[in-house]
């Protein structure tokens, strides 16, 4: 069965996607691009461009050369929005005989159905190139306020360009589909784990693109996704913002240099980039700097472009714009009847969203975090697809499969949460790791359930603990524990402890180990994230001492095994070295410990290094070797039990 | 037409779920009923195994590919920057900036990156046209473009004139 492809026709560009193990991604095209450029161009000797090449040859063809065709597809050329259109297109459009719109392209005149074709053909080649197989089924996606002759016309390109259009969706419903609303309800022990919608549940779905606003107010049914509102300004976008910024470097270069640069044309393409780039930057730093060496040139010689340019000055220069874009949001709002507090979810759609002022904007009219996990520019394709894998049955609810929503794991020494299992893993699922004792001759160990993020055990959720008893006397980290950790497909949870050497082993099985309900879930993820820091400080704390603890133990152990081998001058440094370690562990900080860990560790090398030399030549086993700095696992060794 | 303001999510289930929902429900009480249901879930079984397995190699090629253009956001940087050295080793000669110019080169063509050529015809999934002249047929190239292996990661900018 060939995979249906999820395509994103855009105004300006164009995605797809497809589902593979259940899991959408978006397939890049042949030019390694996860996205297409939505042109058409016929060049002078009849060799037809679709696509990034296409836009390059934009300016020396501009007659023939294709854009924009989603404002004109299905559409009558005596429509008002078509007659604007046409004032800047630099192409020719004529009426046909039933006042449908032509194009003219090269020497023929086309329908926008059949140059829209040409680029979902494109789309096709280069899905099928990628996946090696046939690609036959499609679902293609269009702006909720198509009507059906646009809608028809859409699916005509699709067939046009041999896709079998199994569906044409809203933008905003496959956007609402990517972040799992309105799939089919997931069956698990630890209940619905993605964002699937309860019925009844409202979604505003916000898309700022390239040239043009959208927003649509959704109501999520049973297995429907209803539009119950849409609005926004099809000449409204992030080419608007990038102009405003071209505009203002234009007038501050004037201001410094007194020179208008606006009509050099490659100057002015510099400061295209320039602006681009500079807007992208602003969505993660506050200031950036814009430099253009050798932008122009008059009489007094070369001039440069350079301006420290802020992210207050952005939003200063666009202020308008976004408010332009939440004026219309609460108008959508209104007209579908619905209040800001009647809203559940919100979504982000289009690459204009990354700006923080309009996520800062949406946040404080809605009252809540936006969801903009998913890439902004690939999320409408990436739905497109999960609408296909659900017709398929790739995302179904016959097999389906839940994740633990917090770690899991035991305490270790220090009371450290050591994680066997990290959240979101997919369960079924089985872990184990080698653990060992934190004393000599310690003859059981405790095992300490636990479940969730913070770094501290003690700060966890405890789920169960039994004792493996039984471990023969050895010395503290030479016997080994396996402690295995298996959640079955139930989620039911099942933790072993086994003695490696005396195969002996004990066991707790802990039912409904994800029974923390929704709340505390959120509750125990927040908590960990507010204190990941101070956590991380404890437990690198925790760690430098344990550290310190082995080698002071090691070095003991050195002098004990070979004291009449040792001078006296040296153990007396070594002794005043691990004394001084033993009081400084009680210190709270860590910068100290280690100082002093590593003045007894040079010691201890020292000598030990001495006591190699002192050996006959190399037998194999004989003499003790240096004291090693304490290895990785040796920080994860048990508590000794409590009560012998 | 598909209805523009409901769209259900549910599709008209595939010829396998048919033929399953149309087995008599009296049957599945049955232990005969029971050997399709392990047929079933053997099948979906091998097919999440296969489709595993599938994603293992894809994900082998992907990574593959990542590591052949793991750099290129690095090199987009960098060109960036020897696009301002050579300007300015233009206007400034003499002073010896063509030769850091030129270490940047073999550096480049060390990672296999390597400039695009600006001759002959202009070719669209090379070059990329930012001014045209009437008639003209001739580049200048306006920024340099490179190619890494086998991939155009920025084309080169040019001029048409006569």
């Amino acid at each position: 069965m060939s995979k249906i492809l999820g395509i994103d026709l855009g105004t300006t560009n164009s995605a797809m996607a497809i589902v593979e193990v259940g899991q959408p991604r978006i397939l890049e095209n042949k030019e390694g691009m996860r996205t297409t450029p939505s042109v058409v161009a016929v060049g002078k000797n009849g060799e037809r461009y679709v696509g990034v090449t296409a836009k390059r040859q934009a300016v020396t063809n501009p007659a023939n050369t294709i854009y924009s065709m989603k404002r004109l597809i299905g559409r009558r050329f005596s429509d008002a929005e078509v007659q604007k259109d046409k004032k800047m297109l630099p192409y020719e459009l004529r009426a046909g005989s039933h006042d449908d719109i032509e194009i003219k392209m090269g020497d023929k005149w086309l329908k926008p159905a059949e140059v829209s074709a040409m680029v979902l053909q494109k789309l096709k080649a280069d899905a099928e190139d990628r996946l090696g197989e046939k690609i036959t089924d499609a679902i293609i996606t269009v702006p909720a306020y198509f009507d059906d002759s646009q809608r028809k016309a859409t699916k005509d390109a699709g067939e046009i360009a041999g896709l079998n259009v199994k569906r044409v969706i809203n933008e905003p419903t496959a956007a609402a589909l990517a972040y799992g609303y309105g799939k089919p309800r997931r069956q698990g022990v630890g209940g619905p784990t993605e964002a699937s919608a309860k019925k009844d549940e409202k979604i505003v779905v916000y898309d700022f693109g390239g040239g043009t606003f959208d927003v649509s107010v959704l109501e999520i049914g049973d297995d429907t996704i209803e539009v119950r509102g849409t609005g926004g300004d099809t000449h409204l976008g992030g080419d608007d913002i990038d102009q405003r910024i071209i505009e203002y470097f234009i007038e501050e270069y004037k201001k410094e240099h007194g020179v208008d640069i606006s009509k050099d044309q490659l100057a002015v393409q510099r400061l295209k980039d320039a602006a681009e780039k500079a807007k992208h930057e602003l969505s993660s730093t506050i200031q950036t700097e814009v430099s253009i060496p050798f932008i122009s040139a008059d009489a007094s010689g070369a001039k440069h472009f350079s301006l420290v340019f802020t992210r207050a000055k952005l939003e200063e220069l666009v202020k308008d714009l976004v408010d332009k874009s939440v004026q219309l949001t609460k108008k959508t709002l209104d007209e579908s009847g619905f209040k800001i507090g009647d809203i559940n979810e919100v979504i982000m759609v289009g690459g204009q969203t990354r700006m923080p002022l309009i996520v800062e904007e949406v946040k404080k009219l809605f009252g809540k975090d936006p969801h903009k996990d998913i890439n902004p520019d690939e999320v409408v394709a990436l739905g497109a697809a999960v609408q296909g894998g659900i017709m398929q049955g790739e995302i179904r609810d016959v097999l389906l499969l839940d994740v633990t929503p917090l770690s899991l794991g035991i305490e270790t020494l220090g009371q450290v949460f050591t994680k066997m299992i990290d959240k979101n893993t997919t369960v079924p699922v089985s872990k184990s790791q080698i653990f060992s004792t934190a004393a000599d001759n310690q003859p059981s160990v405790e095992i300490h359930v636990l479940q969730g993020e913070r770094a501290m055990a003690h700060d966890n959720k405890t789920l169960g603990r039994f004792i493996l008893d039984g471990i023969p006397p050895a010395p503290r980290g030479i016997p080994q524990v396996e402690v295995s950790f298996d959640i079955d497909a139930n989620g039911i949870l099942n933790v072993k402890a086994k003695d490696k050497a005396t195969g002996k082993e004990q066991s707790v099985k802990i039912e409904g180990s994800s029974g923390l309900t929704e709340d505390e879930k959120k509750r125990m993820m927040a908590d960990a994230e507010k204190h990941a820091t101070e956590d991380a400080k404890k437990k690198e704390l925790i760690e430098t001492r344990n550290l310190g603890e082995a080698l002071i133990y090691t070095s003991e152990k050195m002098v004990k095994e070979n004291d009449a081998k040792i001078k006296e001058e040296d153990k007396k440094e070594l002794n005043e070295k691990i004394e001084a370690l033993r009081n400084t562990l009680k210190s709270e900080s860590g910068e100290e410990i280690k100082k002093v860990t590593e003045e007894l560790s040079k010691v201890a090398q020292r000598i030990g290094g001495e006591l190699y030399k002192q050996q006959p030549a190399p037998s194999g086993a004989e003499g003790t070797p240096p004291p090693q700095e304490p290895k990785a696992e040796e920080q994860k060794t048990e508590e000794p039990k409590k009560n012998s | 037409m598909d209805e523009p303001q409901k769209q259900s999510i549910e599709e008209t289930p595939t010829e396998a779920t048919t033929e399953q929902e149309q087995r008599p429900s009296e049957e599945r009480g049955s232990t005969e009923a029971s050997r399709p249901n392990v047929e079933e879930y053997l099948n979906n079984w091998k097919r999440e195994r296969a489709d595993f397995l599938n994603y293992k190699k894809e994900e082998a090629r992907r990574i593959e590919e990542f590591v052949k253009y793991a750099n290129e956001d690095l090199v987009l940087e960098m060109i960036e920057l020897v696009d301002d050295l050579e300007i300015v080793a233009k206007e400034v000669p003499d002073v010896g900036l063509e030769h850091v110019v030129k270490r940047f080169s073999d550096l480049f063509k060390k990672y296999g990156v390597e400039r695009i050529k600006v001759d002959g015809q202009f070719n669209p999934a090379l070059h990329e046209a930012v001014d045209t002249e009437q008639g003209g047929s001739k580049m200048v190239e306006v920024r340099a473009g490179y190619i890494m292996q086998d991939k155009v990661i920025r084309p080169a900018r040019v001029k048409i004139v006569k």
